[in-house]
């Protein structure tokens, strides 16, 4: 941040630039999609009207010629003098996206636009406003300072103006005579005659005279009529325009002459205003009307300050009920509100370390202590969940980027796509929100690139040429679950199968599941696409997505069906803050295996454990053989696998969807834990995702268990898929 | 004493501004972010001088002045429209909506503050 009031505007100024392009984008696509109303229309001419305005007082030249152009076609849709049809809309849009790229590049966050791109789309705008290419040749560099041709001209905002010292108001001169008769409207608009004659005297040197002469008695005076005419002589070297620019405001609402007066006339000058003789005033109205009780008698005054009977009030009430107020918020620093998520996790821990001190203690659950223990428990939850909800965010600020990028990987593929977006309002925290962009992205480029046909394929097929592609966020089970779905051609699973093959990444006579040749895709090293394509290869295959959604402690599975499409279901924890865990000791120390990943827990029998080989074994679960994992041997707590009939066997499930049983001594219970990042405090550590403090004061670590999984099978040299069941 | 401009602008940048050049001229602000928020900031806390956008959303700036204008206590408050619009039909209606002046964005800080005492008494 800066100290500089003015740099600070600025950042506002950017920050509420995409408030705005936001506005803006949603506004085109509802009317695109038939959803808008009036209000739509003028929300979407705001925006690009306030950018303009913001962008004028910052001197940002070439976004305010854009803005500029863009906004009168948009103020003739808006009075209906323009149709808003299929192609002006797309028109819009491709204009909206440039007018992003113009802010990011005022921002310093992009180069500059492309002149001739530029250049294209105003013609095409300036088509669309005049009906043909207007001579004006939209983005010549000097065009803005042709005030005819844009209206106004830019002023850069100069604070240090302000200090410049006022114009000299004793100055010899030409002397001036003005004559101003206020109209009853004047006064209505509060303007005043006072002040009028005080931005003349500061002018030059004022002698004022007041004609009254118009003035009727007091029964004869209405309240709110103009009576009094001034006659002003003014010197100064100041000029007509000068004095006429007083009247600016008034010019319309008032009789004004501004005439110089002749050396030879100067004699003449009008009386003082002194002269206005106020007793005598009095005196007249007196007589003028002599039925009128004493305390009638109001001296006139400068005609609209007296209240006549008031009208009605507008009530806010009284407006439509569909316009909803601006949400009231106040902005804080997210490290205030990290600071509070802190304490509040020490808190759960203080809690949870309090209630175990409780039962060691040998209290009865019905004492009042652990009465009101109980009490604090439901309190620190809910603490911890308002305080969850202040980081919470709707993931709407990443599915609104998405319509752009749809629009250009749509036009590089030669693809028609209609995106349909659910559940924007879903809230998630913050940092899972920041860090959704990319897989989505990603996401979306592969169902478009990969998973679309081509208008043509897909008449063929007896599908509408144009594709859709559904993006929907939901919350399901504690966690927010994100679906991208397209009706396209599905996975050709032949040509997985023939891939995974080639690149070694399975056996040739593997037997598969469906669904494990289609999550063959996220395997490392994996690319569908026979070319990387500058579209969803830009180096980056869906392992990668998978391993950064998996650092969020999240998943990702894809179900296809030939002919048909393929949905890819992302589903991440609504918080990076806290997990529920299962925690059980091995080789004497305390772990947390993540709650989501277990399927179940069972007492393994001698009879149902094979060995394979030197040190690997198997555990027959559900019919079926998962490799068991003694999580003591492989973390390094003990030298040598111990024998897996006197502990616990925990069956989970990785991202991948391969299944494992880890082995342990025993299970100590199921809780909520605070996530400790072990990075920050030490350093990352293979098998291990983080740390946490429970509730006795120990430090117990919490297992990164597909790491665990795919560390076992490396060591035994197996690919990292289930065995066939 | 110091003077209170009531600023109503849906933008936050111009608010910003408008703030930044008052206060430095030496006014009290107060702030509204529409047309009704205007009228209720208006009511509730009072104001020497108005200025107002026009194009808002919910109450525009010409609503805005005739709710204010029929309120008795508001009647004679000054009241100028900001608008980067400079064309003579726009002033024409703030005019007539009973508007007292006008300001044209994006504004020169210095005709702003003129304008401000032009019409504050």
């Amino acid at each position: 941040m800066t100290d500089d009031p003015f740099e600070a505007i600025k950042v506002t100024f950017f920050q509420e630039c995409d408030e705005l392009l936001s506005d803006l984008e949603a506004g085109l696509l509802a009317i695109e999609t038939g959803a808008a109303d009036d209000e739509t229309v003028n929300a979407v001419f705001r925006a690009v009207h306030s950018v303009k305005g913001g962008a004028g007082a910052f001197g940002l030249d070439d976004l305010v010629r854009f803005a500029h152009v863009f906004e009168t076609l948009l103020d003739e849709i808006r009075s209906g003098r323009k149709p808003c049809d299929d192609a002006t809309v797309k028109t819009l849009l491709r204009a909206a996206d440039l007018l992003a790229d113009h802010i990011a590049a005022a921002r310093g966050q992009a180069p500059a636009v492309d002149e001739t791109r530029s250049a294209a789309l105003v013609a095409e705008l300036e088509v669309l406003t005049h009906g043909e290419a207007s001579p004006v040749v939209a983005v010549l560099p000097d065009a803005i300072a042709e005030e005819d041709e844009f209206g106004f001209r830019p002023v850069a905002f100069d604070l240090s103006a302000l200090d410049a010292p006022a114009a000299p108001s004793e100055a010899a001169g030409t002397v001036w005579r003005v004559v101003f008769r206020p109209h009853a409207r004047m006064y209505a608009n509060a303007n005043e005659t006072g002040l009028l004659l005080r931005e003349l005297a500061r002018l030059g040197s004022v002698t004022v005279a007041l004609d009254h002469s118009a003035l009727p008695g007091l029964a004869d005076l209405a309240a709110e009529e103009s009576y009094l005419t001034w006659t002003v002589d003014i010197e100064t070297a100041a000029g007509e325009a000068a004095i006429r620019e007083v009247f600016d405001f008034v010019e319309s609402d008032c009789d004004l002459s501004v005439t110089p007066v002749p050396a030879s006339d100067r004699a003449a000058a009008p009386e003082p205003a002194d002269d206005f003789d106020i007793a005598a005033l009095l005196a007249k109205a007196m007589a003028d009307t002599p039925a009128a009780p004493p305390e009638a008698v109001v001296i006139p005054p400068p005609a609209a300050a007296l209240a006549s009977p008031a009208p009605t009030p507008v009530s806010p009430a009284a407006q439509p009920a569909n316009q909803a107020a601006p949400a009231v918020t106040i902005r804080v620093d997210l490290d205030r509100v990290d600071r509070l998520i802190n304490v509040v996790g020490e808190l759960v821990i203080q809690q949870a370390m309090l209630a175990q001190r409780v039962v060691e203690s040998g209290l009865a659950r019905s004492s009042g202590v652990s009465v009101g223990l109980e009490d604090l428990e439901l309190l620190t939850r809910e603490i911890q969940d308002s305080v969850m909800a202040i980081r919470a965010q709707p993931v709407k600020s990443v599915f609104q980027r998405m319509p752009r990028l749809v629009r250009e990987v749509a036009e590089m593929t030669g693809k028609r796509v209609r995106l349909v977006t659910e559940g924007e309002a879903t809230e998630v925290d913050k940092t899972v929100v920041e860090r959704l962009a990319e897989p989505i992205t990603h996401m979306l480029r592969n169902a478009i690139d990969h998973g679309l046909e081509g208008p043509d394929d897909r008449i063929a097929a007896g599908k509408p040429a144009e594709g859709t592609v559904r993006m929907v966020a939901l919350h399901r089970s504690g966690r927010i679950v994100i679906e991208i779905s397209d009706d396209g051609r599905g996975i050709n699973r032949d040509r997985v199968r023939g891939i995974a093959v080639s690149r070694g990444l399975i056996a040739d006579d593997a037997i598969l599941t469906d669904e494990e040749i289609d999550n063959l895709i996220f395997l490392p090293g994996f690319s569908t696409a026979d070319a990387v394509s500058d579209i969803s290869g830009r180096g980056v295959g869906m392992d990668v997505v998978r391993r950064s959604i998996q650092a969020l402690g999240g998943r990702i599975t894809i179900a296809s069906t030939p002919g048909k499409g393929s949905t890819f279901t992302l589903s991440l924890p609504l918080t990076l803050a806290v997990l529920d865990g299962m925690v059980v000791t091995a080789a004497g120390q305390t772990l947390v295996a993540p709650l989501t990943a277990i399927v179940e827990s069972l007492t393994p029998r001698a009879a149902d454990i094979h060995h394979v080989g030197g040190h690997d074994a198997v555990i027959r679960f559900r019919e079926e053989f998962v490799p068991l994992i003694d999580v003591g041997h492989v973390m390094g707590f003990r030298a040598a696998p111990t024998n897996p009939s006197s502990g616990v066997a925990v069956v989970i499930e990785t991202e991948a969807g391969a299944r494992a049983a880890l082995f342990v001594d025993a299970i100590q219970g199921q809780r909520q834990v605070v996530i400790k990042s072990l990075e920050t405090n030490y350093q990352q550590v293979e098998g291990v995702a983080a740390a946490t403090i429970l509730g006795d004061g120990r430090v117990a670590l919490i297992l990164d268990v597909d790491a665990i999984v795919a560390n076992a099978r490396r060591r035994s040299g197996r690919p990292d898929l289930k065995l066939a069941s | 004493m110091t003077k209170t401009v009531l600023t109503i602008d849906d933008s936050r940048t111009m608010r910003d501004m408008l703030q930044l050049a008052l206060v430095e001229a030496g006014y009290r602000v107060i702030q509204a972010v529409d047309g009704i928020d205007g009228l209720e900031t208006l009511s509730a806390e009072g104001a020497d001088v108005v200025i107002t956008d026009i194009n808002m959303p919910r109450l525009d700036g010409f609503g805005f002045i005739e709710g204010m204008r029929a309120d008795p206590n508001h009647r004679s408050t000054p009241v100028l429209v900001l608008t980067t619009e400079s064309d003579a039909a726009k002033k024409q209606r703030a005019r007539d909506a009973g508007a007292t002046g006008w300001i044209v964005k994006p504004f020169d800080p210095v005709k702003l503050v003129d304008a401000v005492r032009r019409v504050a008494a």
